[in-house]
C-alpha cells in the first residue's frame, strides 16, 4: 500500500483536478464545493501520508511522470524537505473547512463565486505540493506560477479598492521574482543541457572554470527571486497588506504556507549548488544571516505599531521567515534542521493565528485591538487559542516555536556567531510586547464597543480547526523530537559535501 | 517509604496542581465552596507530596525521574536533591496557605476562575523549577511561571495594575532571555548535563565564555532575584496584586531568582572553578548594595505593600550575598533563609492584605490603633517584623546566624556591617509600623470601611496567616530537627564543598 509510487502522481494531480472539477460539480447547489475541495484534500492527505511514511522507512525516492526515465522525462522526487507538503495538507484542509462559514458571510464575494474560491484555493495547494516534490527545474517555475497567480487572485477575492491595489502589488513583485527564477533555470540549462536537479548537480561540477559566472549570476537570480516569494528584508513590502486584506482563511494558508515555498526553493537551489560544490557559498551565507537578522527584527519593530490585529500577524511572518533564512544562512546541520522544522511550525501557529482573528472578524466585524476589546470574555476559547499560539510564535517553552529558536541559536554559537543568536532571541521580544497588548486588550481593558460581549462563539467548522491548530502548537514543542529527528537526514545530505 | 513509590509521588507533585487549574473554573460553577475545598484539597496533595520526599532526600539520595525526550539530544528530567526538595516544600506550604487565605480575600471578586486557575497553574510550573534536574527543564518551568504569573499581577484590572503588569513582564522577558542565551551557550560548550553538585563546566573551557556564560546568568536571573539595579518591577507589582499573591509572589517567586543562581552556580559552575575565575567578589559587593540601599528605600516608602517590596529585595540581597561568599556556613545560611524569608514575607503580606481588606489601610501612616481592631492580625505581623530583623530564637536569627558564621569563615569582617546594617534598616521600617499599631490612638472609626467594621477577618484568612506566622517561631525554636530547613541545606552545602 505504502510502496505504490502512484500515490506522488495523485498527491499533485488529486488538487489540481479537484479545482477544475469544482465549478462543474458545484454548477447546481454552490454549497456541494467546500465539501468537494475538501473531499479532494483528504484524498490528497491520505496520498501524502503515505509518502511520507515511505520517505521515513527508505529515505528519498523519485517516481518517472509517465514513466519518461529522467533525466529525459519529468521526474517527481520526494525527500524529507517534501514532507512539508503534510502541513500543506492539513493547514489547506482546515482553511477550506474555515472557509464553509466565512465566504458566506464575505459580503463583498458574490454567492455565485463562491465555487470558484475553492477552486482557486485547491490551484494554489496543488501547486504548493508540487513545486515541493519536483524534481526538475522547469517544473519548479511552472507550479511556482500555479500558486503565484492563484495567490494573487485569492489576495483581491474579496473585492474592496485596497485589496485589488494589494493584489496588484503582490503580483508586480511576484511577477519580477518569477522572471528571475524562469531567467536562471535558463541559465542552467545554458550551462549544463539538462533540467533535472540531480542531473544538474553532478553536470555543474563538471563544467570548466570559465561557466563559474554564469553559475553565479543564476544562483544570485535564484536567490534573489525566491526572496520575494519568502518576503525577506527588502523585498517584503508585497507582504503586510496582501496578508492583512486577503480573507482569513486565506491569509491562513498565504502566511502559513505560500512564503514557505521561497524556502523550500531556495533549499532546491543549496541542495544544487551546495552538492556541485562549483562555488563558495560564505558570502550568499553571510548576506542571507544579515537579511534574516534584520527581517527578524524589523518584522517585529513594525508589528509593534500596528492596531490591526491582521496587520500585525503580517508583520510577524515577516519576523519568522527571518529565522528560517537565518537558520540557513549559519549552515550549519543544527541551524539548518531548526529552520527546517520552523517551516513546518509556523505554519502551524500562523494558522491558528489568522484563523483565530479571522473567528473574531466574522463574529464581531471588528479588526482592529481597540475595538476588539473584551473580546476574550465573549469568545473565551477563540481567545485562548490566540494566546497559545502567542505564546509559540514568540517561542515561549516548550512550545512548537521555542525548538527553532533554541536550535538556530545554538547554530549560531556553533558557527562562532553568537551575536546572531542575540539577534534572535531578542527580536522575538519585540513581537511579545504586541502579544502583550493584544491580551490586555482581550481580557484586561474595559470594552470600547458593549455588543463585542455580547457575540458568541466561532460556529463549529471555525472552533474546530482553530482547537485543533492551537493543541498541536502544544504538542508539536512537546513531541518536538519526531520531526527533529525526522528532517536531519535531509540536512546533513544537504551539508554534507561542503566538509567532506 | 521505599524510593519507588517516591518517584511516583515526585511527578505528582509538579503536574497534580495542573489539574487543579483545569477544573477550577467547572467547580466553581457549582459553588465557591465546592472550588476552595477542591483546590485546597490538590494543594494540600502536593504540600504533602514534596514533604513526603524529605525522608529519602535526607537519607541522601537523589530522585531522578526522566519525563520525555524534547529534542534527540535533550531529556526533560526531574531530579530531586536536597536543594531542590528544600524548595519545592517552601513553594508547596506556602502556597497552601496562600490558597486558603484567598478563599476568604477573594471572595466577591471578579473572575474568580481565572485567578484559580492561574494560581494553581503557576504551582504547578514553580514545583517543575525547585524539581528541575537539568538547565533546560529549569528554563521550560521558569519561563512557564515566569509569563503564566502576569494575568495574577493584573488581575485587579486598574491602569495601575496593567502598568505594573507591563513593567514586570518587560523586566522578566528580559531577563528570561538572557538565562535563554545563557543556558544556549552552556549548551553549546558543555552539551547537556545534569546538574550535579561541584558542577559540569570545567577549567579546560575557554575562559572568556565561562565570563559570559556567568554574567549572563547572573544578570537572567538577577531581575526575578531582584538584585539592584534590576529590581525594578518588584515595587510596583507587589502592590498592584492581589495580597495572597503578593504573598507567594515576594515568598517563592523572587527566590526562585536565587534558587536559579544557586544551580548554576553550585551545581553548573561548582565552587572550585568560580574561585579559579575570582567573579564572586562583585556578585556578594553588589549583593550587600542591594541590602543596605533597598532598606534604606524601603524606610521611606509609606505605601504598606511597597514598603514590605523593599523589604523583600533587601532580604533577597541576603540570599545572594550568602551565595556570592562561596563558603559553606553562608551558603546554607543563604538556602535556610529563602525558606524563612518565604514565611516571614508571607506572613507580613497576608496581614498588610486583612489590613486592607478588613480596615481600608493601605498605608503605614493609617495604621494607628490598629492593633486594638485586630489583635491578632498584628500579632501575627510583629512576630514575623520581629523575625525579619532578626531576632532570636525566631527563624529570620537562624539565618543570618549562619550568614555572620559564614562571613566570618570566609574572612570578610566588612559584611558583618552590611549583615548588622541590614537589620537594623529592617527595625528601622517595620517596628514603627508595630509601635504605631499597638501604641498610638487610633482615628474614629468612619474612617473604616462599613461592611468590614474594621474588625478581625473570618477564619479563613486569618489561620493561614498565623500559620505562617507561627512557621516564623517553630523554624527559629526547632530549627534543629531534621527535616527542617537547616538539616537540607548542610546535606547541600556539604555536597557543594565537598
Amino acid at each position: 500500500m505504502i510502496e505504490w509510487p502512484h500515490w506522488m502522481a495523485i498527491v499533485v494531480l488529486a488538487p489540481l483536478s479537484g479545482a477544475v472539477l469544482t465549478p462543474i460539480v458545484s454548477l447546481r447547489d454552490r454549497r456541494i464545493a467546500p465539501w468537494f475541495a475538501l473531499a479532494t484534500m483528504t484524498v490528497t492527505s491520505v496520498a501524502a501520508l503515505f509518502l511520507i511514511m515511505r520517505v521515513a522507512q527508505e529515505g528519498p525516492f523519485s517516481y518517472p511522470l509517465g514513466a519518461w526515465t529522467p533525466p529525459y522525462g519529468i521526474e517527481l522526487r520526494f525527500d524529507e524537505f517534501s514532507a512539508a507538503i503534510s502541513v500543506v495538507c492539513l493547514v489547506g484542509s482546515l482553511a477550506i473547512l474555515c472557509s464553509v462559514r466565512y465566504t458566506e458571510w464575505l459580503r463583498e464575494l458574490a454567492k455565485p463565486r463562491i465555487p470558484y474560491y475553492y477552486a482557486l484555493m485547491l490551484l494554489n495547494l496543488g501547486g504548493m505540493i508540487g513545486f515541493m516534490i519536483t524534481g526538475d527545474l522547469f517544473n519548479l517555475f511552472v507550479f511556482l506560477e500555479i500558486l503565484s497567480l492563484s495567490g494573487y487572485a485569492l489576495v483581491a477575492v474579496s473585492g474592496e479598492r485596497t485589496a485589488e491595489m494589494a493584489a496588484f502589488k503582490y503580483l508586480l513583485m511576484g511577477a519580477i521574482s518569477s522572471l528571475l527564477v524562469l531567467f536562471s533555470v535558463g541559465i542552467i540549462f545554458g550551462i549544463t543541457g539538462s533540467l533535472n536537479m540531480v542531473d544538474v548537480t553532478t553536470r555543474l561540477a563538471s563544467v570548466a572554470a570559465d561557466a563559474t559566472m554564469p553559475a553565479v549570476l543564476a544562483l544570485g537570480a535564484l536567490t534573489i527571486g525566491f526572496m520575494v516569494k519568502a518576503a525577506i528584508f527588502p523585498v517584503h513590502v508585497w507582504l503586510p497588506d496582501a496578508h492583512a486584506i486577503a480573507p482569513s482563511p486565506i491569509s491562513a494558508v498565504l502566511s502559513g504556507l505560500v512564503v514557505k515555498v521561497g524556502i523550500i526553493g531556495m533549499l532546491r537551489v543549496y541542495q544544487i549548488y551546495y552538492g556541485s560544490g562549483i562555488l563558495d557559498l560564505t558570502v550568499l551565507n553571510q548576506v542571507l544571516l544579515w537579511l534574516g537578522a534584520i527581517s527578524i527584527v524589523m518584522g517585529a519593530f513594525f508589528a509593534i505599531f500596528q492596531d490591526d490585529i491582521k496587520l500585525m500577524l503580517a508583520y510577524s511572518t515577516i519576523s519568522n521567515i527571518g529565522y528560517i533564512v537565518m537558520g540557513l544562512g549559519l549552515s550549519t546541520n543544527l541551524s539548518v534542521i531548526g529552520g527546517a522544522v520552523h517551516v513546518f511550525n509556523h505554519a502551524l501557529i500562523k494558522a491558528t493565528l489568522f484563523l483565530a482573528a479571522g473567528a473574531f472578524i466574522y463574529r464581531t466585524g471588528y479588526r482592529t485591538l481597540t475595538d476588539l476589546r473584551g473580546i476574550g470574555r465573549a469568545m473565551p476559547l477563540t481567545s485562548i487559542a490566540l494566546s497559545i499560539g502567542a505564546v509559540s510564535i514568540v517561542g515561549i517553552p516548550p512550545t512548537a516555536g521555542f525548538l527553532c529558536k533554541w536550535y538556530i541559536a545554538l547554530g549560531a554559537f556553533e558557527a562562532d556567531q553568537p551575536m546572531f543568536g542575540f539577534a534572535l532571541i531578542f527580536g522575538a521580544l519585540f513581537i511579545f510586547i504586541y502579544y502583550i497588548r493584544m491580551v490586555n486588550a482581550f481580557y484586561f481593558q474595559e470594552p470600547i464597543h458593549k455588543e463585542v460581549l455580547r457575540v458568541e462563539e466561532a460556529p463549529l467548522t471555525m472552533l474546530g480547526p482553530i482547537l485543533l491548530l492551537a493543541a498541536l502548537c502544544l504538542i508539536m514543542g512537546i513531541l518536538g523530537r519526531i520531526p527533529l529527528t525526522f528532517i536531519e537526514p535531509a540536512a546533513l545530505r544537504m551539508l554534507a559535501p561542503l566538509g567532506g | 517509604m521505599n524510593a519507588s513509590l517516591t518517584s511516583a509521588i515526585i511527578p505528582m507533585a509538579v503536574f497534580l496542581p495542573l489539574a487543579g487549574a483545569l477544573i477550577a473554573v467547572p467547580l466553581g460553577r457549582i459553588s465557591e465552596n465546592a472550588r476552595t475545598i477542591g483546590l485546597a484539597i490538590i494543594c494540600g496533595v502536593t504540600a504533602l507530596c514534596s514533604l513526603l520526599v524529605l525522608p529519602g532526600v535526607l537519607d541522601g539520595t537523589v530522585y531522578e525521574i526522566y519525563l520525555i525526550r524534547l529534542t534527540p539530544q535533550i531529556w526533560v528530567h526531574l531530579s530531586v536533591d536536597s536543594l531542590g526538595a528544600l524548595f519545592g516544600a517552601t513553594v508547596a506550604v506556602l502556597w497552601l496557605l496562600a490558597l486558603i487565605y484567598s478563599a476568604g480575600y477573594m471572595a466577591g471578586g471578579h473572575r474568580l476562575g481565572r485567578y484559580y486557575s492561574f494560581f494553581m497553574l503557576c504551582l504547578s510550573w514553580t514545583m517543575g523549577v525547585a524539581y528541575a534536574g537539568n538547565l533546560l527543564t529549569f528554563l521550560i518551568f521558569y519561563e512557564l511561571f515566569s509569563i503564566l504569573t502576569y494575568p495574577l499581577v493584573v488581575h485587579e484590572e486598574t491602569p495601575a495594575a496593567l502598568a505594573a503588569g507591563t513593567k514586570y513582564i518587560m523586566y522578566i522577558l528580559i531577563g528570561g532571555s538572557l538565562v535563554l542565551v545563557a543556558i544556549v551557550f552552556t549548551f553549546f560548550v558543555a552539551g547537556d548535563q545534569t546538574l550535579t553538585p561541584g558542577g559540569f563546566l570545567s577549567a579546560d573551557m575557554d575562559p572568556t565564555h565561562l565570563l559570559l556564560i556567568f554574567w549572563l546568568f547572573i544578570v537572567g536571573f538577577g531581575v526575578k532575584a531582584a538584585i539592584m539595579p534590576l529590581h525594578g518591577w518588584v515595587p510596583d507589582a507587589h502592590p498592584a496584586a492581589p495580597a495572597p499573591f503578593s504573598a507567594v509572589l515576594s515568598g517563592v517567586m523572587v527566590a526562585a531568582g536565587s534558587f536559579g543562581i544557586m544551580r548554576v552556580v553550585f551545581q553548573g559552575f561548582g565552587v572550585d572553578l568560580l574561585r579559579d575565575m575570582g567573579v564572586m567578589p562583585y556578585l556578594a559587593g553588589v549583593a550587600a548594595f542591594t541590602v543596605i540601599f533597598a532598606a534604606i528605600l524601603a524606610v521611606n516608602q509609606d505605601n504598606i505593600k511597597r514598603r514590605l517590596a523593599y523589604s523583600t529585595i533587601s532580604q533577597m540581597g541576603y540570599v545572594t550575598l550568602g551565595i556570592g561568599l562561596l563558603g559553606n556556613q553562608a551558603a546554607m545560611g543563604a538556602l535556610v533563609h529563602i525558606t524563612n524569608h518565604a514565611f516571614m514575607k508571607g506572613t507580613l503580606f497576608l496581614c498588610a492584605g486583612l489590613l486592607i481588606k478588613r480596615a481600608g489601610m493601605h498605608n503605614v501612616s493609617e495604621m494607628r490603633g490598629a492593633a486594638r481592631r485586630m489583635p491578632v492580625t498584628m500579632a501575627a505581623f510583629s512576630l514575623a517584623a520581629l523575625g525579619m530583623i532578626g531576632t532570636p530564637p525566631l527563624s529570620g536569627f537562624i539565618s543570618k546566624w549562619y550568614l555572620g558564621l559564614g562571613i566570618l569563615e570566609v574572612n570578610e569582617p566588612l559584611y558583618l556591617i552590611v549583615l548588622l546594617g541590614g537589620a537594623l534598616l529592617a527595625a528601622i521600617y517595620l517596628l514603627p509600623i508595630v509601635y504605631a499599631a499597638y501604641f498610638k490612638e487610633p482615628p474614629a472609626l468612619k474612617s473604616f470601611d462599613e461592611s468590614t467594621d474594621g474588625r478581625e477577618a473570618p477564619a479563613t484568612m486569618l489561620v493561614p496567616t498565623i500559620v505562617a506566622s507561627a512557621m516564623t517561631l517553630f523554624l527559629g525554636i526547632a530549627c534543629a530537627m531534621p527535616g527542617l530547613p537547616v538539616s537540607l541545606a548542610r546535606m547541600a552545602t556539604e555536597t557543594f564543598f565537598r
